[in-house]
């Protein structure tokens, strides 16, 4: 039922092949035990995304003081100081 | 009494009136560390140095103002703490330095607490052991032989070992409570939106949330009343007058209603955790409080309800782990493969099956199956609470099904699954809820009962739990 090379691509994760085949097996067990879930009667019923008394706002578009360069420069290189460098995508 | 023996109140007394010293709290604290981390192992980076320098800071100030004084606190290690490494117990964040300050922490420091360390945990809060952490599995303090529970089983295992006096965890699924409930600690889950995420790594944005670990009901309302607070960087933090979490702690409970849930007794619960219930429920009646039984009819779907909704919010927010900004980078010939390829490396075997499960979940063909099958039995559950809670003031129910289990015991991911059955529909719900020791098993592991509060009543859950505390 669960095509495992789509669902790794679709999730950005290359897995080794023994890796793979255990944890098919354990998604197979997962998803096996949520059948449980059909038992219930969910007809007319509103799915819930966010917990109850959730009041989603928006905060005013004003600068604050962001995250400095510095404290960002200690995690990874920036190229020429104010990109990050990653492998070119055109032309793939 | 010592220095680590003092309860919050009074230790922050203490240093107020100038009897004893940051500086010496911290060597204090610094001395058992010393003397209990090799076998505990509770801490994936501890800064006593810097501790001491807090310290010696707060000794030479005048006025000796903050809620948390001169207190050790531990701080679970998926909050950002600026200029620490933060690796949320995962190889792929190993390097990373936080930036910034996550809201509790600001909190935390403008109250004037010390923070001590950083807390091992599972891999991103995915765990109910602490066996998924990436580093070194945390060892129970109470036995060594047995996990301290997950995934704030760090958090749970300092407090009561006393190498802090109090701690920060994150529930999203019982992450407080049930290593609270194993260590004989207390743990509280407040509502959601109560403490703000801002600064939190996120796991499952519309479950987790961040709440503290400690000796008793009183310290633990003393660090609510320090981490609460509405927060501009959270859209999901709430704007709510702020209260005294201390304020009801020893008022009399008569006439409290108290509702057990029936369909808790489905269960297959440890013989000896039945009989704490049994006890619990004698020591309220005691107090003049009412017991009755309420239904929560579709209980037992809450478990895969919440390994559908919470696997499936993980996968979209891990998906910033990509190796690019911070912590691991494994390249490939193209930026695709050196995504796949870093996360493939840096992620571990639970966190690869829950992204996996929640990528399956949320996929073409397998939605509404899953993902929106599961919000709408969230829906029926919410309701289920609303309802009970025109019935009753506070349910009462174990907060484990059984007390800590040995290292390596639990096999399967199921199996592991199934000991955060009586924590979880809490989560679902956005109830607050808090664990509270109420005696040991045969070997001597803890027991823990867990309370649930309507919306925002966290002042009646704690007075409730003081007062089963001190019954």
């Amino acid at each position: 039922m669960i095509d495992i090379d789509k669902i790794e691509k679709l999730a950005a994760l290359k897995l080794k092949e023994k890796e793979k085949k255990a944890i098919l097996n354990d998604l197979e067990e997962i998803i096996h035990y949520f059948e449980i879930l059909k038992e219930v009667d969910t007809e007319n019923v509103e799915p819930q995304i966010y917990t109850k008394g959730a009041q989603l706002f928006l905060r005013k578009d004003e600068i604050e003081n962001g995250l400095n360069k510095e404290a960002l420069e200690k995690n990874k290189t920036l190229a020429s100081g104010n990109f990050y460098r990653v492998k070119h995508i055109i032309g793939e | 009494m010592t220095i680590t023996d003092l309860p919050i109140s009074s230790l922050v007394n203490k240093l107020r009136n100038k009897e004893i010293t940051a500086r010496e709290v911290i060597e204090n604290y610094a001395k058992n560390i010393y003397e209990k981390e090799k076998n505990i192992k509770a801490f994936i980076n501890l800064d006593i140095e810097n501790a001491l320098k807090r310290a010696e800071e707060l000794d030479k100030m005048d006025e000796k103002k903050g809620l948390l004084f001169g207190v050790p606190v531990a701080v679970k290690d998926n909050m950002n703490v600026k200029n620490c490494e933060t690796t949320a117990g995962s190889q792929i964040l190993k390097g990373y330095i936080s930036p910034y300050n996550a809201t509790v922490v600001k909190k935390l420091e403008e109250e004037n607490a010390i923070i001590i360390g950083k807390t091992n945990m599972d891999e991103f809060a995915m765990g109910s052991s602490n066996e998924n952490s990436s580093f070194f599995p945390t060892h129970n303090p109470v036995n060594y032989d047995y996990v301290p529970g997950g995934s704030s089983g760090g958090s749970a295992a300092s407090v009561k070992s006393e190498e802090a006096l109090a701690a920060l965890g994150s529930d999203t699924g019982g992450s407080v409570r049930e290593p609270a409930a194993f260590c004989g600690v207390v743990g509280l889950k407040p509502t959601y939106g109560l403490v703000s995420r801002y600064g939190l790594i996120a796991f499952s944005s519309s479950l987790d949330q961040i709440g503290p670990l400690t000796r008793n009901v009183k310290d633990c309302a003393i660090m609510l009343n320090a981490i609460v607070g509405f927060d501009l960087h959270d859209e999901t933090s709430v704007n709510i007058k702020k209260e005294d979490y201390t304020s009801f702690l020893g008022k009399e409970i008569k006439g409290k209603r108290i509702g057990i849930i029936k369909e808790v007794m489905d269960f297959n619960i440890q013989d000896e955790i039945k009989e704490e219930l049994k006890k619990t429920v004698s020591t309220l009646v005691k107090l003049g409080a009412t017991v009755t039984e309420i239904s929560i009819a579709h209980l037992k779907y809450a478990l895969p309800a919440y390994y559908i909704v919470a696997p499936s919010e993980a996968s979209s927010n891990l998906s910033r782990f990509d190796g690019v900004r911070y912590g691991l980078t494994v390249q490939g010939e193209n930026l695709t493969s050196t995504y796949e390829l870093t996360r493939a490396e840096g992620f571990g075997k639970e966190v690869k099956r829950r992204i996996l499960i929640g990528t399956f979940a949320l996929s073409a063909g397998y939605y509404d199956a899953y993902y929106l099958k599961a919000s709408k039995v969230r829906k029926i559950l919410a309701n289920e609470f609303e309802k009970a809670f025109e019935a009753v003031d506070t349910l009462l129910l174990p907060t484990t099904a059984t007390t800590a289990f040995k290292l390596g015991e639990k096999k399967s991911p199921l199996e592991m699954y199934m000991s955060d059955i009586f924590t979880i529909p809490v989560n679902l719900a956005g109830l607050p809820s808090i664990s509270v020791p109420h005696g040991n098993d045969k070997n001597g592991l803890p027991i823990g009962m867990q309370f649930i509060g309507n919306w925002f009543k966290e002042k009646e859950l704690l007075q409730i739990a003081y007062a089963v505390e001190n019954g």
